[in-house]
């Protein structure tokens, strides 16, 4: 015969547990807190040079590989240090840090770049670098003065040795560009030229291939396209264009969308999220925005496809005020929690001034920004063609002095996350341009800082 | 809760010559060092209550009204995080979302379920191998493997539109569509019906063929059978899974988690409850406003528990209380 | 259920069907057998062919994976597992071990936890022991969210974050009710007789658990031993918290990282290493299907 638990019996047993719930929750709660390092110690970085460091960095196989090699001349070099390595793919190292940054124990030695430097900086859990400058510790002579300034957080003080420094480009399908005729835009050219040659491209491409990828949410564009129309990204830690500007960028993505210049907002949606599997990599469209420094990956999953169709960046498309390119840098900070202070230093002046490291690394992870490196680099005739029109890029971005953009703290997590979601609304019908404007504004704003 | 007792029911000869356990209580003294034995026992349990359960239930409910973000001492805000949370429009989306998700995918996997078990209750050869593979997804269904299993099937490129395709039907992506992102983790969750079509199953043949008969007798024919006696028989049954299954609809996180990439997109439609909170919590270290998040569901499924538990009076037939 | 399989037996005994209606097209006990089975097929066909589908696409060259529909593979090769294990920085050996470690150990606590709790529960008499089972049966329905933040923070201060204590150390702690249940259910109907008769013989409590209760609940353990084992290795959203450097991820992690750093264009790889980490579960299913099976009916556990 079926037997069940009486109901009546477990309602009685149901609202004790709730009772209990209540009772002890009435009694005040207790908190587990931390306190890590308060940040206020400085450090010249000088010292013994020995013991052991953890060195962190992200990156996949190729970087992993040239990392761990410079990290060895350095052993080799100083007999006396070990240095444990971590590594983790771009997404997780973050997550990774903030955990570790929770925990008081950050990598002595942490890869860090300019958009997240100051959620860490900020929260007083990195080191200024600029006593270790003065006192020699770390030399970084060679750096231009432009490209070391984005390693500095909102109060001037230097958080990050910028040691790579890249940018963000077109990635053009040069083979398929010039089929249509458009060819490959020229130097200088503009945001209309640019908007206008995709629409032209479009008329004669496959059916299967887009001109572009959907624009209007990569915040990539956003930035070039703020600073070519001579707008600030970002003032007094809040967003600083005016919101007229979005509506004309959004406005002018839409059109191409609708007009099917772009691929579908479900195909964008679906997109894989690593630069070298990106569509412009497959072959699925003919232009988008992508790391300068995913040239050569991006060409290798091309070639994989055996179209023989070839890849090319350009700089991203200028404005009214002048070029939009950005640089974005990576380089090392070393945390206030950290315990071997002048060992982390040497390790960072190492990486910056060592020649053969330099060639080992060999720009792996953006242009080298110490000068007399990058030119040792172009100069070097076994440089493989398409690292040589990396640098190239870098050059002539370099030359056209690209402003510094100081990230408020919260820009990767809150302005990326709500601009690429809110271009989504729009872009799948869900709201008007003005509104989702309006809503990014206020999401944003409430977010940053 | 009314929980089928299956073992008890086969063991029902030595349950009718002993007394049940509460009324044997009463007769029994309790022997010397049995509450000591009885608590060293229960000890390892005891201390998950109270370390891992109890004590983290009380802190959430101090960090719901703190800022907090794990690196600095929580910072008292009062009802703050509460009065942000019903102006958050993604908050606002997530709970659209997961409510769209229990009230399409509760009654999906209770019908099907009991479909499927009502086909499956003639007692013929194979039954255990049809059970089997009824039940196969269920052990399957939480997993990464099939979430990116499900990404290709309702990709674009994906079998569903393969299919589509050769009858003349041309879809664009299901995953990246904000109108059918959504439908297809309901898909996957009733896709995962098989356990609650075993205890339909188990509770089926539970009811005396001897009420069939007399119903026969009478003149009642398979429908008025299944209403007036397969239907009121199983209540207890279909109550029972109406809150597992809701409870647990409620807690879905790595189908929407792999297959949006932690975004709960394309345009915040797989935007979970349970994968909002985890961005606040772990990914924005906004652990206050998480913590906020999670007492508003508890008390929200408390309500809802208690509602259905109060419904329950007047549906749900309960055999030992006649 | 169709028209086909109740509207002859409208009027009739269910023993004795009688077959006067003639108007339906099924006829005999064995047609409507052989369409009940029909249709139960096809529901299952349509079920799993997903299942089979990625199978046989992780038997098949990368550039036919979109291409085909059907299940077998024309053109057989194992380069989708040989790329898809040492894809990424560790490979799946590292991920599999890892799962395997804290798969094994959950096991082993969370069977000996749950059986020592359920048997204070099934057994021995204390106070506010209906007060504690009542507790026990209402953590069943409370959301796990409103642990997740503190038991973060929690074991963020222990300093075990980037180890297995967070996933393995909760289960020795039996947090997890349901299979509590499960074997306080089972050891109330076992005998009590035996439980007397061992204490005759001057069996402590402990004696009578470790001697009647433990053998004669072996089937009991199984299921649990079971079930753990196939949550543990679904599991995603404990190791994504505490487990963040890749030599420690879990297999759900190598692949969830799989399908970010690869999309589409390794899809080969990826349902070869996916059809790999549902293959222990598949195996174990079909070795212990009965008592998975019984167990779900007995407690209600899914």
């Amino acid at each position: 015969m079926t037997r069940y638990i009486g109901r009546r019996r477990f309602l009685a047993g149901a609202s004790i547990t709730a009772a209990a719930v209540l009772v002890t929750a009435g009694c005040g709660g207790t908190s587990a807190t931390g306190e890590t390092g308060d940040g206020q110690d400085t450090h010249d970085g000088t010292g013994e040079v020995q013991g052991d460091i953890v060195f962190a960095w992200w990156g996949g196989g190729a970087r992993n590989e040239v990392t761990n090699a410079v990290a060895d001349l350095f052993e080799e070099a100083n007999p006396d240090v070990s240095v444990s390595r971590e590594s983790a793919d771009w997404g997780d190292y973050w997550d990774r840090l903030n955990v570790q940054a929770s925990g008081g124990n950050m990598p002595c030695v942490t890869q860090t770049q300019a958009r997240q430097l100051n959620d860490f900086a900020s929260r007083n859990l990195l080191l200024p670098l600029d006593p270790m400058v003065e006192s020699g510790a770390i030399d970084v002579s060679t750096i231009p003065d432009d490209v070391l300034d984005s390693g500095r957080g909102p109060d001037g003080e230097l958080y990050m040795v910028p040691y790579g420094a890249a940018y963000d480009a077109l990635m053009v399908n040069q083979t398929l560009a010039e089929e249509t005729g458009a060819g490959v835009p020229p130097d200088g050219y503009d945001w209309e030229y640019f908007f206008d040659w995709l629409a032209e491209a479009q008329d004669d491409l496959p059916d299967d291939v887009a001109a572009a990828n959907v624009g209007g949410g990569r915040p990539n564009y956003l930035i070039a396209y703020v600073q070519a129309h001579g707008e600030e990204m970002f003032a007094d830690g809040q967003i600083g264009f005016p919101r007229e500007l979005l509506v004309d960028f959004w406005t002018e993505w839409e059109e191409l969308r609708e007009s099917g210049v772009t691929n579908t907002a479900d195909q964008w949606a679906e997109e894989p999220s690593a630069s070298e599997q990106s569509y412009v990599a497959q072959g699925a469209v003919m232009a988008d925005v992508q790391p300068g420094n995913y040239l050569t990956p991006a060409q290798d999953t091309m070639d994989g496809q055996d179209t023989g169709q070839q890849l090319v960046t350009v700089p991203l498309p200028s404005g009214p005020a002048g070029s939009g390119n950005v640089l974005i840098t990576s380089g090392f900070s070393i945390p206030a929690s950290c315990d071997n202070v002048s060992t982390a230093a040497a390790f960072v002046d190492f990486w910056i001034n060592d020649d053969e490291g330099a060639e080992v690394f060999s720009s792996s992870n953006g242009a080298v920004t110490n000068a007399d490196h990058l030119q040792q680099q172009i100069d070097n005739p076994e440089l493989p063609e398409l690292k040589r029109h990396e640098l190239e890029v870098y050059e002539q971005i370099v030359g056209m002095s690209p402003p510094v953009i100081i990230y408020p703290p919260g820009y990767q997590a809150t302005f990326e996350a709500a601009f690429t979601r809110a271009y989504e609304e729009i872009a799948f019908g869900r709201k008007s341009i003005e509104q989702a404007v309006d809503d990014f504004f206020a999401e944003a704003n409430a977010g940053l800082g | 809760m009314s929980i089928t007792d299956s073992t008890r029911a086969r063991a029902s000869t030595s349950d009718q010559a002993t007394p049940s356990l509460s009324h044997r209580r009463r007769q029994r003294r309790r022997a010397p060092g049995e509450a000591v034995a009885g608590y060293l026992f229960l000890s390892p349990w005891l201390a998950g209550l109270l370390f891992l359960t109890i004590g983290p239930m009380v802190a959430s409910l101090y960090l719901s009204f703190t800022d907090y973000d794990l690196l600095t001492a929580p910072r008292w805000v009062g009802f703050d995080n509460f009065a942000q949370l019903f102006s958050d429009p993604r908050w606002i989306a997530s709970v659209g979302v997961t409510l769209t998700y229990v009230l399409f995918s509760v009654p999906g996997v209770l019908i099907v379920s009991l479909a499927v078990a009502l086909a499956l209750n003639k007692g013929f050869r194979l039954l255990s191998a049809y059970r089997a593979a009824y039940y196969l997804p269920s052990l399957l269904g939480s997993s990464v493997a099939i979430a990116i299993l499900w990404r290709q099937v309702f990709g674009d490129q994906g079998a569903v539109n393969a299919v589509l395709d050769r009858i003349g039907i041309h879809m664009g992506s299901w995953i990246g569509s904000p109108d059918t992102a959504l439908y297809t983790l309901i898909v996957l969750n009733i896709w995962t019906f098989g356990a609650t079509m075993i205890i339909f199953l188990a509770g089926l043949r539970q009811i005396p063929t001897e009420y069939y008969q007399a119903a026969a007798v009478d003149g009642a024919g398979k429908i008025r059978q299944f209403r007036s006696i397969t239907l009121p028989m199983l209540t207890p049954l279909i109550f029972f899974n109406i809150l597992l299954t809701t409870v647990n609809a409620f807690q879905a996180f790595t189908p929407a988690y792999v297959i949006s990439e932690g975004t709960g997109g394309p345009a915040n439609s797989t935007l979970f409850y349970t994968l909002y909170l985890y961005e606040q919590g772990f990914t924005r270290l906004e652990m206050g406003y998480a913590s906020a998040m999670a007492w508003v569901l508890v008390v929200a499924l408390g309500i809802g528990t208690a509602l259905l538990f109060a419904s329950a009076r007047y549906w749900v037939f309960y055999g030992d209380e006649r | 259920m169709s028209r086909a399989t109740y509207t002859p037996a409208t009027r009739t005994p269910p023993r004795a069907p009688r077959l006067r209606f003639g108007r339906t097209p099924v006829r005999s006990p064995l047609g409507r057998a052989v369409v009940r089975h029909a249709m139960l097929l096809t529901v299952i066909a349509i079920m799993l062919y997903p299942l089979f589908w990625m199978v046989g696409a992780s038997f098949r060259p990368n550039n036919e994976v979109f291409t085909t529909l059907g299940i077998w593979p024309s053109n057989f090769t194992l380069d989708n597992y040989t790329e898809g294990w040492t894809s990424g920085q560790f490979s799946f050996s590292r991920y599999f071990l890892n799962s395997l470690v804290i798969t094994g150990l959950s096991v082993v606590g969370n069977v000996v936890a749950c059986m020592l709790a359920a048997y204070a529960f099934a057994r021995l008499d204390f106070p506010f022991k209906r007060v504690l089972f009542a507790i026990m049966l209402g953590t069943l329905l409370l959301p796990y969210h409103v642990t997740l933040v503190p038991q973060y923070i929690m074991f963020s201060e222990l300093q075990w974050i980037n180890t297995i204590l967070p996933l393995v150390i909760p289960k020795f702690l039996a947090t997890d009710a349901f299979f509590i249940f499960l074997m306080v259910q089972f050891i109330r109907v076992l005998p009590r007789e035996m439980d007397d008769a061992a204490r005759i013989d001057g069996c402590g409590y402990w004696g009578i658990f470790r001697r009647i209760i433990v053998p004669l609940s072996l089937p009991a353990m199984g299921t649990v031993a079971m079930f753990t084992f196939i949550f543990t290795w679904n599991d995603f959203l404990g190791p994504l918290l505490y487990l963040s450097r890749p030599d420690m991820w879990t297999v759900a992690q190598g692949l969830n990282n799989f399908v970010d750093a690869t999309g589409q264009s390794a899809f080969g790889p990826l349902l070869a290493m996916a059809t790999l980490s549902i293959a222990p579960i598949v195996g174990f299913f079909l070795v212990t299907q009965r008592l998975l099976v019984e167990g779900i009916a007995t407690s209600g556990l899914k």
